[in-house]
């Protein structure tokens, strides 16, 4: 009888397991912890019988279908787990061999440092060792690597993928900054920002007269007879006309050729203007991600709208765009759109593969501006800290200076000076 | 000023290239040793009473000296005057500035006063007329301004070749009409007895008076405080405004001026100018030139290049004559914060006022064509409000609340006290209308086919000057840099702080760039941004590689532009535990900034002095008085080939000094 009531009581229990383990399946995710309350009041376990749940809870403990977690605001808690993960474990050869298991499972999707593994434990290394070889030749963990700490051997499930924060976002390939991805969208994004904020436009020549150069600022005082002429009159039919052929196709105004309007007005270049005050279409972030996301440049990696948040900030960083604020709508603008180069960066690249235009700079934006520091030799000198008449180094003996003079053939003639000198 | 090595070596060596060797010795030894008398400077120089006289004479003519006398005591003491004496260095800015906005004739003028230092008003007519009459006399050729060292740039030597048509100035009625420009200009001012004190005697003189007549027993309480300070800021723009006499009694005969107001600009390009309106100015009367006002002119110049290099070229222009319009009865860049503390409220000068449109427009050339340089775009994608929107209040930033402040009301009574722009507002009205409208035509996005519908074309044509011109003064207004305030309808004024901040800002941005590169930059302003951050935080906020952005941030602290703090986390202060702080502090970049500037131009006037000693033998031929204006005919081909070269290297370095001074005027003046 008693045996009997036994073999009854397994059975009533095996039942109610399976059945409790398939209600909290219903209720809630493989995170989701069930306080001792929240598994009573599933009503599986008869009359709120605390004694059978004891054992219930139990078995499906020791089959690893339920993880015991200790909550410090709720007490004790459990979590289901999925059968195919208990059968993991049932099938694990020794007892470290399942504490090492469970615990990388715990790290879950950060993963866990070996030493870690060791230290909580308490394990001799070699053990641990052994435990995670085995494991890692089951094809139950897999090595990972961490950004923030890139040194660190760490494990995790074979059956995660590595967290956010454990890969460093979309910016990361294998643990490394990717800067070439970066650099990439970021010329993409400049693009985009420096064609839908500044109008392209032509603007004659200043000066008028073809040879003139570029002179930038207009000089005031003295009118040029040259200048009347070009600036004098307004914008005539004709130069309206060589507006429209310009914008309409980009690749005439690269070869510098007006030639569609036939016009005479040739001694005009395309520039980007800037937009009218209170334009309402400079880009916004969204707009800008919503681009990336359309041209599927990015195929294996999504980028939100807060990594191209990050995108545009550096770029502001850089001093390249700048956000302006139109009523509520924050909007990027690229800065000091008249000196941008109105041929798109990639093009000039290609230029350049094909050995065109080697002399010019290629950056992104604008020549950055200069001033009398910069432009002297003592503004970028190495030894400018110690450069002092009368020391070893000096104005008088500068080379740097002879250099910019263009009296590079005189450095000779310096030298044997100075050798005299005691 | 603050007078650090390299200032004083500069001062020294400036003063040497202009006036010899004599004066800069005695120059830099008042610099290092302080106020000192007649046999002081003897002792230290070594040389005699008689010799530093001399040289005492030639600096005091030149302005460059500050004399005081205690009553009843024997001696005078001395003292370098190092404000006017790096003033030399901007001496061809300024002469090429006097050339572009008051003529050629008026350069000439200027030029003849920079090099005789002050001079009384009859002394220079007397030097003008004997030079009209030789030139009438003989044929034309020798200019009176043989080596002018500072001889800035080409554009010198261009109005010299030009010279040898006869003399600039025709007559002295022509001269007495360029000096009474040149003064309600304030450009020149009077020289009076204070003007040899240096600003502390000043002080120091004031104060006592002050003390002697309201407050025989002493200064007591807070109320009796804050009348003492008043009485002493009224005492000191009393002092200043002495300067100013010639003008004001200029001022006095109105209708002559106030004609010449209207002409002005005019009678620049066209020469012809009736002589005969002008008051005959007082021949007693000694003058020099006001270097304040003359840097007020300067960085309208450096503010108008700024805005060409953020926005373009013709809106650049329309703020060249906002600027000048604004600025004309501005007196200095900088108030001095005793003076002019709580005189705002009766002093016309403080602070900017406005502009209106109006005003704007008629001081346009006409030659220059408002449609470009702006963008078009469909009306519907412009908002109006946004862009039409009215600060009435400076921008109020943490650090110059004070300053701000005082600004906002003084332009906001100015503002209430112009009857000339409440005329106007009628016309204000007028033009609101187009404004409005006024951006039609195509649509500015690039992506679409840009079509160009059969009205738009004549609509196109149908946009007034006066919209054309509002819509650059927004786009002014927009701008990040903040060029323009908008602050009443068709009313704009120009806060100099926050710009002249953001002109700072972008100089020193500009030599980080250039020397440490973009990510350099992108990493400072990133600091400048978030205030003090972790060097752990700082790769994921600045998307660069760690141990890149370490190496570039050793860079940047070796050139002196960012520095790092180190914050313990614990008592036992672990140096693996520790938080690295990075933080920029921008002021102290500037002081660096300016600092190698000055060391910058002492090596180039170094490199000059160099060269010259190794030309030698080819630069004193050049001052035989046979070679001397016919170098190229008398001398040996190797010879002169060597000259000119040297010559080129002479503009090239001389050049180079103006143009870091460009940037010292932007950091410490302007």
């Amino acid at each position: 009888m008693a045996s009997d009531g036994k073999a009854e009581d397994s059975v009533k229990i095996q039942i109610l397991k399976d059945a409790l383990y398939d209600e909290m399946r219903q209720h809630g995710s493989e995170s989701r912890a069930f306080s001792q309350k929240d598994i009573l009041d599933l009503n599986i376990i008869p009359n709120g019988n605390l004694e059978l749940l004891l054992q219930v809870v139990q078995r499906l403990c020791d089959d690893k279908l339920l993880v015991g977690i200790a909550n410090h605001h709720a007490g004790m808690a459990w979590r289901w787990r999925s059968k195919e993960e208990a059968k993991k474990y049932t099938t694990l050869p020794n007892d470290e061999t399942v504490m090492v298991y469970s615990i990388i499972d715990e790290a879950g999707a950060d993963g866990i440092w070996n030493r870690t593994i060791k230290n909580k434990l308490n394990m001799h290394e070699a053990v641990v060792k052994n435990c995670i070889k085995f494991l890692e030749s089951k094809g139950y963990i897999a090595s990972m690597k961490n950004v923030e700490h890139p040194n660190k051997k760490m494990y995790i499930k074979a059956t995660l993928r590595p967290s956010e924060r454990a890969t460093g976002g979309p910016w990361f390939t294998e643990g490394e900054l990717d800067t070439a991805f970066i650099t990439e969208l970021e010329g993409i994004v400049f693009e985009y920002i420096k064609t839908k904020s500044a109008y392209r436009g032509s603007q004659p020549h200043p000066g008028g007269a073809a040879g003139a150069g570029t002179t930038k600022v207009p000089k005031r005082g003295a009118v040029t007879a040259g200048e009347t002429t070009a600036r004098g009159t307004k914008r005539s039919a004709t130069e309206i006309s060589n507006d429209d052929t310009t914008t309409s196709s980009p690749s005439a105004a690269q070869t510098k050729g007006t030639s569609g309007g036939g016009t005479a007005t040739s001694k005009s270049r395309t520039v980007f203007l800037p937009m009218p005050a209170g334009y309402k279409h400079y880009p916004t972030v969204a707009e800008i991600a919503k681009f990336i996301h359309d041209t599927g440049i990015t195929n294996n990696t999504t980028l939100g709208e807060a990594d191209i948040q990050q995108l545009v900030d550096v770029l502001t960083y850089d001093g390249l765009v700048e956000m302006v604020r139109v009523g509520r709508r924050r909007g990027y603008r690229v800065a000091r759109a008249v000196k941008q180069d109105t041929v798109p960066f990639h093009k000039r690249q290609k230029e350049r593969e094909a050995g065109n235009g080697l002399d010019l700079p290629l950056v992104q934006g604008a020549e950055p501006l200069s001033n009398g520091l910069t432009e002297a030799p003592c503004g970028r000198c190495p030894v400018f800290q110690l450069c002092e008449e009368g020391g070893p180094v000096s104005p008088s003996n500068c080379v740097y200076f002879l250099q910019w003079l263009e009296l590079e053939d005189l450095p000779k003639a310096v030298a044997p000076n100075v050798a005299v000198q005691p | 000023m603050l007078v650090t090595k390299p200032i004083a070596e500069l001062c020294a060596l400036l003063i040497d290239e202009l006036h010899g060797e004599l004066p800069s010795r005695i120059f830099a030894m008042l610099l290092s040793k302080g106020r000192s008398t007649v046999p002081q400077l003897s002792q230290y120089t070594s040389m005699t009473p008689r010799q530093v006289r001399h040289g005492l004479a030639v600096l005091q003519q030149h302005n460059l000296l500050f004399y005081h006398v205690d009553p009843g005591a024997e001696l005078a003491f001395y003292e370098a005057n190092p404000d006017h004496a790096y003033n030399l260095v901007r001496t061809g800015k300024i002469l090429e500035m006097i050339d572009t906005t008051f003529g050629a004739p008026a350069k000439d003028v200027m030029q003849s006063l920079l090099l005789s230092g002050q001079t009384r008003i009859s002394d220079l007519v007397a030097a003008y007329q004997e030079k009209i009459e030789q030139a009438n006399k003989s044929a034309p050729g020798v200019g009176d301004d043989g080596d002018f060292g500072a001889e800035p740039n080409g554009a010198d030597g261009d109005s010299q070749s030009t010279k040898s048509g006869g003399p600039l100035v025709k007559s002295t009625a022509h001269l007495n009409t360029i000096l009474c420009r040149l003064v309600e200009a304030e450009l020149i001012d009077v020289v009076h007895a204070k003007s040899f004190e240096s600003s502390e005697d000043i002080l120091k003189t004031v104060e006592k008076e002050v003390m002697a007549k309201y407050f025989p027993g002493g200064v007591k309480g807070n109320k009796a405080k804050a009348e003492f300070q008043e009485r002493i800021a009224e005492g000191l723009r009393k002092v200043r405004g002495e300067s100013k006499s010639l003008k004001r009694k200029l001022e006095q005969n109105g209708t002559a001026a106030k004609r010449r107001r209207l002409l002005s600009g005019i009678s620049a390009v066209n020469g012809v100018h009736d002589e005969d309106m002008d008051p005959a100015l007082d021949p007693r009367q000694v003058i020099r030139i006001n270097y304040e006002k003359c840097l007020v002119d300067l960085r309208n110049r450096r503010l108008v290049q700024y805005a060409s290099d953020m926005i373009g070229e013709t809106t650049a222009y329309v703020y060249g004559v906002l600027l000048k319009l604004l600025t004309k009865d501005l007196p200095r860049c900088r108030s001095d914060p005793v003076m002019d503390a709580e005189g705002d409220n009766e002093e016309s000068e403080k602070g900017p006022g406005s502009v209106t449109t109006e005003q704007i427009l008629d001081n346009l050339k006409t030659s220059v064509d408002l449609s470009l340089g702006i963008g078009k775009a469909e009306r519907r994608h412009i908002s109006s409000t946004a862009a039409e929107k009215i600060e009435s209040f400076p921008p109020k930033k943490k650090r110059f609340i004070e300053e701000t402040e005082v600004d906002g009301e003084a332009s906001a009574d100015e503002d209430e006290g112009d009857d000339e722009s409440s005329e106007e507002s009628d016309y204000d009205s007028d033009y609101k209308a187009p404004a409005t409208n006024g951006t039609n035509g195509v649509n500015g996005t690039n992506g679409t086919r840009v079509k160009f519908e059969e009205a738009a074309a004549p609509k196109e044509r149908r946009m007034d000057r006066p919209s054309m011109l509002r819509q650059h003064l927004l786009i002014l207004a927009e701008s990040t840099q903040r060029f323009v305030r908008h602050c009443g309808s068709n009313e704009w004024t120009v806060d100099f702080i926050p710009v002249m901040d953001s002109l700072r800002e972008a100089e020193l941005d500009s030599v980080i760039e250039r020397t440490c590169g973009r990510q350099g930059l992108r990493l400072v302003r990133i600091l400048r941004a978030k205030g003090k951050l972790d060097e752990k935080a700082l790769p994921n906020v600045a998307l660069m590689r760690k141990p890149e952005l370490q190496q570039k941030m050793l860079e940047m602290q070796t050139a002196g532009f960012v520095s790092v703090q180190e914050v313990p986390r614990d008592l036992k202060a672990d140096v693996k535990k520790s938080f690295f702080l990075w933080f920029c502090d921008v002021d102290r970049s500037y002081n660096r900034l300016l600092d190698t500037s000055y060391r910058t131009m002492v090596h180039c006037v170094q490199v000059l002095e160099a060269l010259r000693q190794k030309e030698r033998d080819v630069l004193e031929t050049t001052k035989r008085t046979d070679v001397r204006g016919r170098e190229k005919d008398t001398m040996r081909k190797s010879y002169y080939e060597r000259y000119s070269r040297f010559l080129d290297c002479e503009r090239k370095l001389f050049a180079q000094v103006m143009r870091v001074d460009d940037l010292v005027s932007v950091l410490r003046d302007f």
